[in-house]
């Protein structure tokens, strides 16, 4: 039983994870919140599975999804992002909002407000593991989170791209003076970010056999607490953070029932905030000017 | 060689720097010094692209671009006031950076490694977090890092600012042997006779406006250097 859960709460920690890396990504390299990522991986999930009814195979499905809200994900940088980069804050926040609501609209439009079902027998193969058992959905789901997170983790930690991106995290101006074209790799990071959350999408449809228009909603709130609980620019937090918030959430519905949920999860980020306002593995600068 | 006639820069409705001329010839050493506020720092601010100005700049006979990444690719590097470093990231990395512009990364291995034999302790701090390194050193890393981008002109602001005698020494040594080298060099500074001392010409600003020019000879003669920084009073080496 417990071992059960643990793999459930890993399932669902996966996808987090990779939403909440999509929002930490854009938040460390400009200090925004890309709000429209949460529909981003709405319509990413939307995408996938109607490849999916269609008999097209997962990789294809998982790749135009990516493709799709990577595509999203820098309109919304062009148009809710880039024309306010030198406006208050709570600017792109809000733009990045309205744009949010309206991938929302445009999705009830095409597939409508009931929920999109993939066929019960889809990806129905369990494998055990004694006590418990890992279903076909959970494997992949699992499998593609630790590839794209190693990915991206060799991306931004060895790549001269991934360098680039830290350079603009930590200094925009100083990276452009190295030679950094800032404006060109701030659209790849909505890019990244987008592909992610698009990929994420599928990942959740596949979980549930079903998706929502309003399913961008509730996990994106979950994932921007992971990113609050793993340190808002901390790459190495959400990875910590994504699968402890999945544990927590599934733990609390078996010992506290459904109703506790979101009190498990949301009370968790708030004593985080409390005790430790950076976040697990969040920190300050290596340190103020030296003489 | 960079020429600029009547550069404007303006935050708002203020107007920091209000219409001056500069010239650096290939090989020179030439230096722009002045007190807190005289300006100095927009006017190399708004040359590297940070910032819009008003006004003429060319280098080398061509318009000189306008956006920071173009400027750098254009052979012009600078390491801005307060060394740039980036904190959070290795030596290593920071050096590495510093070669992101160039289209021959080829040789980046071989260039890295010979600005750790002129800097040795970038060598033995190469994996540690450049913010942990000491005033001196960052300093160090930051010209290092420009010097990556293998530049025809760097400017440096304000390079001794924050560093202990023995180190603002060091720096001031390298600047000469730099442009032995056959680099130009644009230096920014307040040492104003420490700065005279290795220039090949000089300009000094005063609130914005150039209030003298010339050898470094003529400008320690003129009164116009003590009485920009002091009120009348010789500023110190």
């Amino acid at each position: 039983m417990l071992l059960q859960q643990v793999v459930n709460g890993l399932t669902l920690g996966a996808v987090y994870t990779l939403v909440a890396l999509g929002f930490s990504l854009v938040m460390g390299i400009l200090g925004v919140l890309n709000l429209a990522i949460a529909e981003l991986f709405m319509i990413g999930g939307y995408v996938g599975l109607t490849l999916v009814l269609a008999d097209y195979p997962l990789p294809v499905a998982v790749l135009a999804a990516a493709g799709v809200a990577a595509v999203l994900g820098v309109v919304v940088e062009k148009v809710a992002y880039q024309p306010l980069r030198r406006a208050p804050p709570i600017a792109p926040l809000l733009s990045t909002l309205g744009c949010s609501v309206i991938l929302q609209t445009v999705a009830v439009n095409i597939w409508g407000s009931d929920p999109l079902q993939l066929p019960p027998d889809l990806l129905d193969m369990r494998f055990d593991l004694g006590q418990a058992s890992i279903g076909l959905a959970q494997v992949v789901i699992i499998a593609v989170a630790v590839l794209l997170v190693a990915i991206l983790a060799l991306l931004v930690q060895r790549s001269s791209v991934g360098q680039a991106l830290r350079a603009i995290a930590e200094n925009r101006d100083v990276a452009r003076l190295l030679g950094v074209n800032a404006g060109r790799l701030t659209s790849a990071a909505f890019a990244i970010s987008g592909a992610l959350a698009g990929i994420a999408g599928v990942l959740i449809g596949l979980h549930y056999a079903a998706i929502t228009p309003y399913v961008g909603v509730e996990t994106g709130l979950k994932a921007i607490a992971v990113m609050v609980i793993g340190g808002t620019t901390s790459i190495w937090g959400v990875l910590l953070a994504g699968p402890l918030v999945g544990l927590v959430e599934v733990f609390s519905v078996v010992h506290g029932g459904a109703a506790f949920r979101d009190f498990a999860v949301y009370g968790l980020m708030i004593l985080v905030l409390l005790l430790r306002p950076q976040g697990l593995l969040g920190g300050r600068a290596a340190g103020a000017q030296r003489v | 060689m960079l020429e600029i006639e009547g550069l404007e820069v303006s935050y708002g409705p203020i107007r920091a720097v209000k219409g001056i001329d500069l010239r650096v010839g290939t090989g020179e050493i030439v230096a722009l010094i002045g007190a807190n506020g005289a300006g100095k720092s927009s006017t190399v601010k708004a040359l590297a692209g940070l910032l819009p100005y008003a006004g003429r700049a060319s280098w080398n006979g061509r318009p000189l671009p306008h956006a920071p990444e173009a400027v750098l690719r254009a052979g012009i590097a600078l390491v801005p006031e307060g060394r740039g470093i980036l904190q959070r990231m290795t030596v290593e990395e920071n050096l590495r950076l510093g070669a992101y512009a160039r289209q021959d990364r080829g040789a980046l291995t071989a260039d890295i490694e010979a600005q750790m034999d002129r800097f040795p302790i970038l060598r033995k701090r190469r994996g540690g977090l450049a913010g942990l390194l000491s005033g001196g050193e960052q300093q160090m890393l930051a010209i290092a890092r420009a010097l990556l981008s293998r530049p025809r002109l760097l400017v440096l602001d304000e390079p001794s600012l924050g560093l202990a005698p023995l180190m603002v020494e060091q720096v001031f040594a390298l600047i000469s042997e730099l442009r032995a080298g056959g680099l130009s060099i644009l230096l920014v500074e307040q040492k104003a006779r420490q700065t005279l001392r290795v220039a090949d010409h000089a300009f000094l600003l005063e609130t914005g406006r150039m209030r003298a020019s010339g050898t470094p000879d003529e400008l320690a003669a003129s009164p116009a250097l003590a009485e920009a920084f002091l009120g009348g009073i010789a500023p110190a080496a």
